[in-house]
């Protein structure tokens, strides 16, 4: 009986020794993640930053929302697989869209930009890091954030304005700030990135696609633009980044892409102020459709004809280039053999082009890259260009118009025409003038996703309204030009009201 | 078990007791006992009522012979069985049937470290036997379980790969309601039930109130299902042998449009949207029937399952052995499953006062599938071949406004190889100490590991659309490890009218999970296509994790002069998945129950033989809300400047460090009755069960730029779930040759949110077109559908006009109501179309015997459900270029053609495929879900081969249903909507039962 009180005892303690130490037992953290209470490096400082470009890259922005808008702009129509995919494309442009639209919604979900950098920008102003980075990265946080900012307030008008991170514990509900405001924060932004952005040519060649000055300048010239005001300010501007040394007689136009004469894929070329960077590792991620941050640009697959073998993926032809946008071209525009798939046009490679591949017989070209550089849907390394010198330069030649100094404007212009292989523009006419470089910017431009953010902003929304009805687009009105709010947002935030007219 | 025990003993017994000589009697009486199935009972006692001294026991076929006054009664007992008392009335033969005792007095329930006599039971507890368990044409127990238990909902998905979703009690939260699994003590992190062999279980016990559950403590709220496997016997070896053999059809297939109402239909898309027609489908009709896709992908599949097993034992030391073997092919191309299972489970009384429990679990399962979908199936374009003219398979190559842009089904889920192994194993060892009279310590040690490897290779092939230029290769390992170690006193005792069962203790819980996968392309060969073989790297990632619970319990049942009875439970859990603030939760519960029959004051005659009522109430929580939850993160990711790749920092998800379980709070009233001298036994029991704090998706408005799809949980929402579940068991007829019994179960829920972390309702499920059609709103039960109601179609253009101002309306689009009168069609407009959840679910069992002959007949089937059928939204959007129900051939085609179907536009300006009360349809069913026809050899004859006995059956499976839903299948999934998943299917199989 005597050793069971022992083995009592014994129990009881090894019992009792199982539940010592639970606490520690029951401390589990993540292996994969950082906690946000570390103290961080400059690395992880620079790392804060490089997340706040990277929205950027994702199919909700540049990899395929902001492109779409040429087909709501009337450029295309969506040619897709005839399925499903594209349809908020196609009501889009039939300007039938309702608030539960996966494209006004995608776009929405650009925010983590916003976030990404107001957070850069709080943990930046704690850190102590070199003192000449930290500015150049706060500068690049400003610039990101105006760029989110300026994407968000022309789709959606007043938008939640928000300039400080936001935490657990903190208010998540906002009211739609008046673009007025916005714009005036986004010009701030600009300002400052002018201020702390070294130019372009300054980074050293791995970090070359940074925020540079000239696209600080850019966009504010874009801003002013499309705020139809400051247009001596533009022209400055305009005139900063020439300063700088560019001079588009001795940039080719394919050279923003892939030029099929020298076989190189361009990628932050000497025009290029600002573009996309991606470098086709399909290993950085795990699903290449629904993963947002996959390193593949997806505009060379989705722009070569369906099923056409050009490019790796076969091609998925959603754009059919529309006959009026091709009636445009004057007779002899060098740039429509780069811009478009036409019967009888140039090979991709050796591969012809079959006007049936289209239903409206021409497909975009600009985009594609052969299946020597990429063979796969998911291993595009192209960039997307944003900025570029062309684009300055129109801007500057439309701000002189304004400002009716139309025969100083016919400069800018012109050096874009001589590049397109056509004779001069001696137009001193305001108007006529006005509706030649909306021409130019439409043919120079075309498929880089500038045409709609051009028609809205042009006569405060009159000119889309005439445009896209002349093109037979009957159910376009003004409010129409802006894009619905997101349920989901409406639904979750009641602070926010729906847009006029959805 | 103890049963069985028992009566091996007595058989002995009785053996040596037939040498001996009876005592001389007048007259002799010859008879045989025999149960209700016609089995003989061995070591019945038939004794003389006069002089209880003079009697006999049957021998090994049931058989007896005792000098008696043939004018006398005697009376007949067996343990297990009730007493029959007969008058012999001169006769000298007799043939006696022994009715089971269904009060089941001595039957143990298990309720978690510890198990009681049903008799003594406070909470509600659903049980089920092996003998439901065996002789099914499925080794995958959820199915068997399907309806046999009240307040136990089961789904079962079709598809021999996939498990069944078991629901107890409705849904107590929108998060994980899966209840948790218990296999002989251990509860189950990573392996499911369909890792076991049915044939090993030895019965199910479902836990469903909070004062049963609260013993599980933060994992009880959703129901405890208690596995507990077969163990050796007291007795002499016996060897079992079990096979079935079967062929798996489709129970129903939709009706599509052959190729030339594809084509006709593709024409007016065309024509009606201003896109040009195919020139070639001038003449639709001369296109014919074309392709039948579905047809090619769905075939009968036959299955086969093989067990052995073999037990017994002497009264120290005991063993149970089993192994199986499953092969079961889908009736979709390329699907197929294989399962091999092994059991050991020993038990070693080593010492006097030290017991071992040894319990060994391993499986493997190898699924493998090409790829396909069967919405994709569907939607194939009939208008084009499998096959092109030099035999590879065909694509859509021509304008994809007429072809559409379907990959081939039957190509891809032909050359495509996914395939999923799994190695389950479980091992747990149990040492009890006898420390002195009544108290009793266990010690349970068990580690568990799931490793699970997944592959699939593709190889290239070029035909349209999305042809794959290099083949290529993914694999994924997977390896999820967990430990147990529990610790706990048991307390027996018993003092004149008073019994105190007592337990007390602590268990811990811990584990790890693990996985990495790659893929790779560039193979050389089809053939040599490992990993060595490839040349790039197109992915590789992988990351691990902990997790832990730390848990006290204990609980005491208390019962006075066995009929007052009292249990008490309380736990308190901590756990690495809720947040330093708030760690520990405590979990009480509280029962008791009165057996009224057993007062004296209660009319002692045949009509209630037992009543019992029970009330009980219970704090349970669920914690499975995922790992680092409460954890506030950057995530790295990655993106490049100028082709260099560089790291970023990413804050994703908003954090919330204060996330905690959520708790239900359960009240469970309920009585057992019988009835008849125990023919008629009655179950009722009804319940409230309150969710508080619940884990609900904290709303995070997009525009924070947090996620607002990965979001954190807060503890906010409430639930109510109140019920009621009947459930009867009769013996309708018992004669000599003829049984028949039934069993009947329903079950009604209800089900309601309280609230939520806003007041407005969170609204998901895409189907299709970006538009949600689930809602979860105060007031309403989870997973409402929501939507438009329809209101016939326009007729002309002039109807366009004079309605509410609907955008991109024309004459032959639906017509949606204006349910918030505001001259405006939008999402105001939305309202509540239906609820997911049935009204009530119910079975209809009946077991019939004949002789040898036997025959099962299952009812199942749900009622007041509806089906939010996403698979019509695409099959008759008449919107994109896919194939479409046969239906659409009734579509609008000018004023008064039709005023339910739209007219076919491509694009849908109208959005007629916006979420409305045009998919919704009704999802009751009945089901004659199980039909046996069985023969058992009769006992001499089984002898005379060697065997203790024999045993065919001839099953089918869901022979036929009756339903209004249109699609595969009215069971879709617990959330009663169909997104084209895989059919349920019809099933005929031939069995085979041996024991030596």
């Amino acid at each position: 009986m005597k050793h069971k009180h022992i083995k009592h005892i014994l129990i009881l303690v090894s019992a009792l020794l199982f539940v010592c130490g639970c606490n520690d037992f029951l401390d589990k953290v993540p292996y994969d993640s950082i906690g946000t209470s570390s103290t961080l490096s400059e690395k992880d400082a620079v790392s804060l930053v490089n997340a706040a470009y990277q929205p950027l890259q994702w199919p909700k922005l540049y990899n395929m929302r902001i492109w779409s808008t040429d087909v709501v702009a009337g450029e295309s129509v969506v040619g897709a697989g005839g399925g499903t995919d594209g349809i908020e494309t196609v009501q889009l442009s039939n300007f039938t869209a309702d608030p539960s639209n996966a494209a006004a919604t995608d776009i929405w979900r650009s925010t983590p930009g916003i976030l990404r950098s107001n957070l850069a920008l709080s943990e930046l102003k704690k850190t102590n890091i070199d003192e000449a980075l930290k500015l150049r990265l706060m500068a690049e946080c400003h610039f990101l954030r105006a760029h989110y900012h300026f994407i968000l307030v022309r789709f959606f008008g007043d938008i939640p304005l928000r300039t400080e991170p936001i935490f657990a514990g903190d208010e998540l509900n906002i009211a739609r700030t008046p673009k007025e405001k916005v714009y005036q924060t986004i010009i701030e932004d600009c300002q400052a990135a002018i201020e702390g952005l070294p130019y372009k040519a300054q980074y050293s060649s791995t970090e070359v696609g940074r925020a540079c000055k000239e696209a600080a300048e850019c966009m504010l010239a874009k801003v002013y633009l499309t705020l139809g005001n400051n247009y001596d300010k533009v022209v400055d501007l305009c005139q900063n980044i020439e300063n700088q040394g560019y001079d588009l007689s001795k940039m080719a136009y394919a050279d923003n892409w892939y030029n099929p004469e020298t076989g190189v894929l361009n990628q932050n070329g000497p025009e290029s102020l600002f573009e996309i960077q991606y470098t086709g590792d399909p290993a950085a991620c795990t699903n290449w459709l629904s993963d947002n941050d996959n390193q593949s640009q997806w505009l060379n697959c989705f722009m070569a004809p369906r099923n056409s073998n050009m490019v790796g993926g076969g091609g998925y032809g959603w754009q059919h280039v529309s006959k009026e946008f091709v009636s445009q071209y004057e007779p002899g525009d060098l740039r429509k053999d780069v811009t478009i798939f036409y019967e009888g046009c140039p090979d991709f490679g050796d591969i012809e082009y079959d006007p049936n591949w289209s239903t409206t017989g021409h497909n975009v070209r600009k985009w594609c890259v052969p299946i020597s550089l990429c063979d796969k849907v998911s291993n595009c390394p192209a960039n997307i260009v944003v900025y570029r010198f062309a684009d300055v330069l129109l801007m500057k030649a439309e701000a002189l118009n304004e400002l009716r100094k139309t025969e100083e404007a016919q400069i800018p212009l012109n050096k874009v025409r001589s590049r397109a292989g056509l004779p001069a523009c001696e137009l001193t006419d305001y108007s006529e003038m006005k509706e030649k470089i909306i021409h130019e910017r439409r043919m120079e431009l075309a498929f880089e996703g500038h045409r709609w953010f051009d028609l809205i902003r042009i006569d405060g929304g009159d000119y889309a309204v005439s445009f896209l009805k002349s093109i037979g687009k009957n159910n376009v009105t003004k409010e129409r030009l802006l894009y619905p709010v997101p349920q989901v947002e409406i639904d979750s935030n009641p602070l926010f009201v729906q847009n006029p007219g959805y | 078990m103890k049963r069985k025990l028992l009566k091996s003993l007595i058989a002995a017994l009785s053996v040596m007791l037939s040498a001996l000589p009876l005592k001389a009697q007048s007259e002799t009486l010859l008879g045989t006992v025999k149960d209700a199935n016609g089995v003989p009972i061995i070591g019945a006692y038939v004794i003389d009522s006069a002089n209880s001294t003079n009697g006999a026991i049957t021998n090994l076929d049931g058989e007896f012979s005792l000098k008696i006054n043939l004018n006398g009664t005697i009376t007949v007992s067996c343990l297990g069985y009730m007493d029959a008392k007969y008058d012999l009335s001169g006769r000298s033969s007799i043939d006696i049937v022994l009715l089971e005792d269904t009060t089941m007095l001595e039957e143990t329930v298990v309720i978690g470290y510890g198990s009681v006599k049903k008799s003594d039971l406070t909470g509600a507890v659903a049980s089920v036997n092996s003998k439901v368990l065996s002789d099914k044409a499925t080794s995958n127990v959820g199915q068997i379980l399907q309806g046999r238990m009240s307040g136990v909902y089961i789904v079962d998905s079709g598809n021999p790969q996939s498990d069944v979703s078991i629901k107890i009690r409705g849904l107590g939260t929108v998060n994980n309601s899966n209840p948790l699994i218990v296999i002989d003590g251990v509860p189950m992190v990573n392996m499911s039930l369909n890792n076991l062999n049915s044939n090993d279980i030895e019965s199910v016990d479902i836990l469903k109130d909070a004062s049963a559950t609260a013993i599980y403590g933060a994992r009880g709220a959703n129901g405890v299902v208690i596995v507990t496997t077969k163990r050796g016997t007291n007795a002499d070896g016996t060897l079992n042998f079990a096979t079935n053999l079967g062929v798996d059809t489709a129970t129903s297939m939709p009706e599509l449009l052959n190729a030339s109402e594809y084509a006709s239909l593709n024409n007016d898309m065309m024509l009606n949207s201003s896109n040009a027609p195919n020139p070639d489908w001038t003449n639709p009709a001369s296109l014919g029937e074309g392709t039948n896709w579905l047809k090619a992908m769905i075939h009968p599949a036959f299955f086969q399952n093989y067990n052995l097993s073999y037990y017994g034992g002497n009264d120290k030391n005991q063993y149970y052995v089993s192994g199986s073997y499953t092969d079961h092919d889908g009736i979709v191309n390329s699907v197929a499953y294989k399962k091999l299972t092994f059991q050991i489970n020993l038990d070693n009384q080593v010492k006097e006062w030290i017991k071992f429990s040894t319990n060994l679990t391993c499986s493997y399962d190898n699924k493998t599938n090409g790829d396909y979908s069967m919405s994709a199936v569907l939607k194939s374009v009939p208008a084009l071949s499998i096959y092109r003219e030099d035999g590879t398979y065909n694509g859509p190559t021509a304008n994809s406004l007429w072809f559409g842009d379907q990959q081939n089904q039957v190509g891809k889920s032909t050359v495509n190889k996914n395939q999923v192994q799994g190695y389950n194993l479980l091992l747990s060892e149990g040492i009890e100490l006898f420390l002195c009279k009544g108290l009793k310590f266990k010690s349970v040690e068990s580690v568990g590991a799931t490793l699970v490897e997944s592959e699939s290779f593709r190889p290239a092939y070029n035909w349209t659309p999305d042809p794959l230029l290099e083949s290529e290769r993914w694999a994924q390992y997977s390896r999820n490890m967990s430990f147990l170690a529990d610790n706990y006193f048991t307390y027996d005792g018993t003092f004149g009218s008073h019994s105190i069962t007592a337990m007390a203790g602590s268990s811990l819980q811990w584990g790890n999970n693990f996985y990495f996968n790659g893929q790779k392309k560039g193979f050389l060969s089809d053939t040599a296509s490992q990993f060595n073989n490839g040349i790039n790297i197109e992915s590789l990632n992988g990351t691990r994790s902990d997790w832990a619970i730390a848990s006290f319990m204990a609980r005491v049942n208390y019962t006075y002069l066995d009929r007052y009875m009292f249990t008490a439970t309380f736990r308190a859990d901590g756990s690495s998945k809720f947040g330093p603030n708030s760690r520990w939760g405590y979990f009480p519960s509280f029962a008791g129950a009165w057996r009224l029959s057993e007062e004296p004051w209660f009319p002692k005659n045949k009509t209630i033989t037992y009543l019992k009522i029970r009330v009980g109430y219970g704090v349970t929580g669920n914690q499975e809300i995922g790992d680092y939850t409460f954890a506030s993160v950057y995530n790295t990711g990655q993106y490049s400047f100028n082709g260099n790749v560089v790291q970023s920092l990413v804050a994703n998800k908003l954090s919330n460090p204060n996330i905690r379980w959520e708790e239900v709070e359960q009240y469970n009233v309920g009585f057992d009755l019988s009835l008849f001298n125990s023919r008629l036994r009655v179950s009722l029991d009804g319940y409230i069960k309150n969710t508080n704090g619940m884990l609900v998706k904290m709303v995070v408005p997009i525009s924070t730029g947090y996620s607002d799809i990965d979001v954190p949980y807060i503890n906010e929402g409430k639930i109510k779930n109140t019920g009621l579940e009947l459930s009867l068991g009769s013996d309708n007829i018992i004669s000599k040759e003829f049984y028949w019994g039934s069993s009947f179960v329903i079950s009604f829920n209800k089900n309601e949110i309280k609230s939520l972390s806003t007041a407005d309702a969170i609204n998901y499920n895409d189907s299709g077109f970006g538009q949600y059609f689930c809602t979860n709103m105060v007031g309403e039960p989870i997973g409402a559908f929501i939507g438009w109601k329809t209101n016939g179609l326009f007729q002309t253009n002039n109807d366009v006009e004079s309605y509410a101002t609907q955008v991109g309306a024309a004459a032959g689009d639906i017509k949606f109501k204006d349910v918030k009168p505001d001259g405006v069609i939008d999402e105001k407009d939305r309202t509540i179309l239906g609820y997911p959840q049935p009204i009530f679910t119910a079975s209809f069992g009946n077991d019939l015997h004949y002789k040898n002959f036997d025959i099962e007949l299952y009812f199942q089937g749900v009622y007041g459900n509806k089906i939010f059928n996403v698979t019509a939204v695409d099959m008759t959007s008449m919107n994109t270029v896919c194939n479409q129900y046969a239906t659409v051939k009734n579509r609008w085609t000018g004023e008064g053609s039709s005023n339910s179907m739209p007219r076919a536009v491509y694009g849908d300006p109208n959005n007629n495929t916006r979420p409305s009360d045009r998919y919704i349809e009704d999802g009751s069913y009945l089901r004659l879900k199980s039909l046996t026809f069985g023969y058992t050899l009769p006992s001499h004859m089984s002898n005379a081969i060697k065997m203790s006995s024999a045993r065919v059956y001839f099953n089918s499976g869901n022979l036929f249903t009756l339903t209004n839903y249109s699609g595969f299948d009215p069971e879709v999934g617990n959330s009663s909507i169909d997104w084209g998943t895989y059919p349920v299917t019809r099933t005929f199989s031939f069995g085979l039962n041996i024991k030596f």
